[in-house]
């Protein structure tokens, strides 16, 4: 089995002292969906961050696909990662100055130099896959926001990624909205993508991840899978905070 | 529903203007005295009013001195900058013509240099012999391009992260915005001409889209700087982890988006410098406010001052309205939520 993440010790602190990272050490084999819970706060958002260069950190080593970075901002190991790992924001982020299939095919053109024929059947093919072929020629803002964050989603599968990162993909949506974007993720699972997500829906993790990471104030509290978290999970603060979420 | 609307307008304005005494007297001396300014203005333009400087001259105030028989080369020039004004706005469906629209609005300078100047078979002119309207738009179009590329490099300089770049740039950004127009007109005129060899000669219609280049860029500049610092900065995150590099996210992310926020205030720019070309006839230059100026220096048109200030005016008015409505139907088609 392939390790795609392997995070050895990274710390990160902000200039006044406060830890944002504490000493994280993680893994992730190929195929693996990681779900990262926490309260807001604790540090979920530095560390997927970390994974593709967004965030820098203090002390550690990440390697990803086989990269190594470290503390020291490496620009072209960076580069190398990103163009291997998709992330998927909050707040969609879609180029609002493009259309629908612009945003999709910028990358695949520019950073991947594949030719526009191509580049432009693989984003159609891929917004049929997201059930929103129909909307290729729309602008981001006139998409609903489970319809954006799809084609977030497609923005990064164009690249043919082998890690993608999701960070907090459905907290701007309507809750009505929230299971499209959802369905989408599971079948990225399914299909043996290997997965890190932000994300506060217990369900979907349930169902989906293979490991959950609970981290509080920059430390990782527990790492256990789905059935030990949910039913019985090991630490104290675990249980409290999915207390706070049933409520 | 017409009626309506006009009786209840009226009841409104009887309310208002005609309430009590005060109101009353006040209301008839103002419509007295608006009615005599009126009918003071519409005796002098339909009676008094000699309109033979303007009717005699216009292909003066297009053409100025522009050789008779070869006045088809600025007109040829403007129109084509008509056309491509219009394709700019309601977009043609050819998309290849889309695509290289920028193109062909870089390629209208050396178009209007080879038309005016000509040289390659047709008859050469001498820059002395430009004028009127067709000098006027020559240096607001040559000057306001060659400021936007300018303009754009000096605010990215400025954020740049490089201190002597970012001071450079600010320092030359600040001293131009605290000089007079006027003051850097007559450097492009009177001292350009001293820093060169000897030998080495600009013309003076050169010369003037240089210093208005100078001028202008620096305040394109900060309205590109505006439209920067209103991108989100998850803009360029979501850019980055696509693996776009720092130029790409220039080229595809930041100026696309900067220039349709800035545009508005880039539009301000174009309609001031066109109107500032006007101060050129002081320096020389007989655009179109300077054959104004030469014509009623002609002892034919004595006395018919206002007449052809009035018809300038117009003619400025009229151009600066089109390209604000331009702007305007610009702006709404590149909205970006």
């Amino acid at each position: 089995m392939n390790t795609i993440i392997k995070v050895k010790n990274i710390s990160k602190s902000y200039s006044r002292g406060l830890l944002a990272l504490d000493n994280v050490s993680l893994k992730v084999n190929q195929g693996k969906v990681l779900v990262i819970m926490g309260p807001s706060g604790s540090g979920k958002s530095t560390l997927i961050r970390t994974f593709n260069g967004l965030e820098t950190f203090d002390a550690g080593e990440i390697e990803i696909l086989g990269i190594k970075i470290n503390q020291n901002y490496n620009e072209r190991r960076i580069q190398k990662i990103r163009k291997r790992v998709g992330m998927v924001f909050q707040q969609f982020n879609l180029f609002p100055h493009l259309c629908i299939l612009d945003n999709i095919t910028l990358a695949p053109l520019n950073v991947q130099k594949r030719s526009r024929v191509e580049a432009e059947e693989y984003g159609m093919y891929l917004l049929s896959q997201m059930g929103i072929s129909m909307h290729a020629e729309k602008y981001p803002s006139q998409l609903s926001g489970g319809e954006q964050q799809r084609v977030a989603i497609a923005r990064t599968l164009a690249l043919k990624p082998e890690l993608l990162l999701f960070d907090e993909p459905t907290s701007a949506l309507d809750p009505e909205r929230i299971n499209e974007v959802l369905d989408v993720m599971r079948k990225l699972a399914q299909d043996g993508m290997t997965m890190v997500v932000v994300t506060h829906e217990i369900n979907f993790a349930k169902e989906v991840s293979d490991q959950i990471l609970f981290m509080d104030s920059g430390k990782v509290i527990e790492t256990s899978t789905p059935d030990i978290f949910f039913s019985n999970a090991k630490h104290e603060r675990s249980r409290k905070f999915l207390n706070q979420l049933d409520k | 529903m017409y009626l309506k609307k006009i009786n209840k307008n009226f009841k409104k304005f009887r309310e208002i203007l005609l309430l009590n005494s005060l109101n009353n007297f006040l209301t008839i001396i103002l419509v007295f005295a608006i009615f005599i300014t009126f009918l003071q203005t519409f005796n002098w333009l339909i009676v008094n009013s000699k309109w033979t400087a303007v009717t005699t001259n216009i292909p003066l105030f297009v053409f100025g001195t522009f050789p008779e028989d070869q006045r088809w080369r600025p007109f040829i020039w403007i129109m084509s900058l008509l056309t491509i004004c219009f394709l700019s706005i309601v977009p043609p469906k050819w998309k290849w013509l889309r695509k290289n629209l920028l193109i062909a609005w870089i390629g209208m300078i050396p178009l209007g240099i080879f038309l005016l100047y000509g040289g390659f078979g047709i008859q050469t002119v001498m820059s002395r012999n430009f004028g009127g309207l067709t000098l006027t738009i020559l240096l607001t179009v040559c000057s306001s391009m060659f400021a936007l590329p300018i303009g754009i490099g000096l605010a990215f300089c400025r954020q740049s992260s490089l201190f002597v770049v970012k001071k450079l740039s600010s320092i030359y950004i600040d001293s131009m915005r605290a000089v007079p127009l006027i003051a850097v007109l007559f450097f492009g005129q009177l001292l350009i001409p001293l820093f060169l060899p000897l030998g080495l000669e600009i013309d003076s219609v050169w010369r003037a889209i240089f210093a208005f280049t100078l001028f202008v860029s620096a305040y394109i500049a900060e309205d590109i700087r505006g439209g920067l610092q209103a991108i989100p900065h998850t803009q360029i995150e979501s850019a980055k982890s696509l693996g776009l590099n720092h130029l790409q996210i220039i080229r595809f992310i930041l100026i696309p988006q900067s220039l349709r926020i800035a545009l508005p205030a880039l539009t301000n720019q174009v309609i001031g410098l066109f109107q500032n070309t006007s101060l050129m006839s002081i320096l020389g230059l007989v655009e179109l406010l300077g054959i104004g100026r030469s014509i009623l220096a002609n002892p034919k048109f004595i006395g018919q001052y206002i007449e052809v200030y009035i018809w300038l005016a117009s003619v400025y008015w009229i151009i600066c309205t089109l390209l604000a409505l331009m702007a305007k139907y610009l702006e709404k088609r590149l909205k970006i939520a």
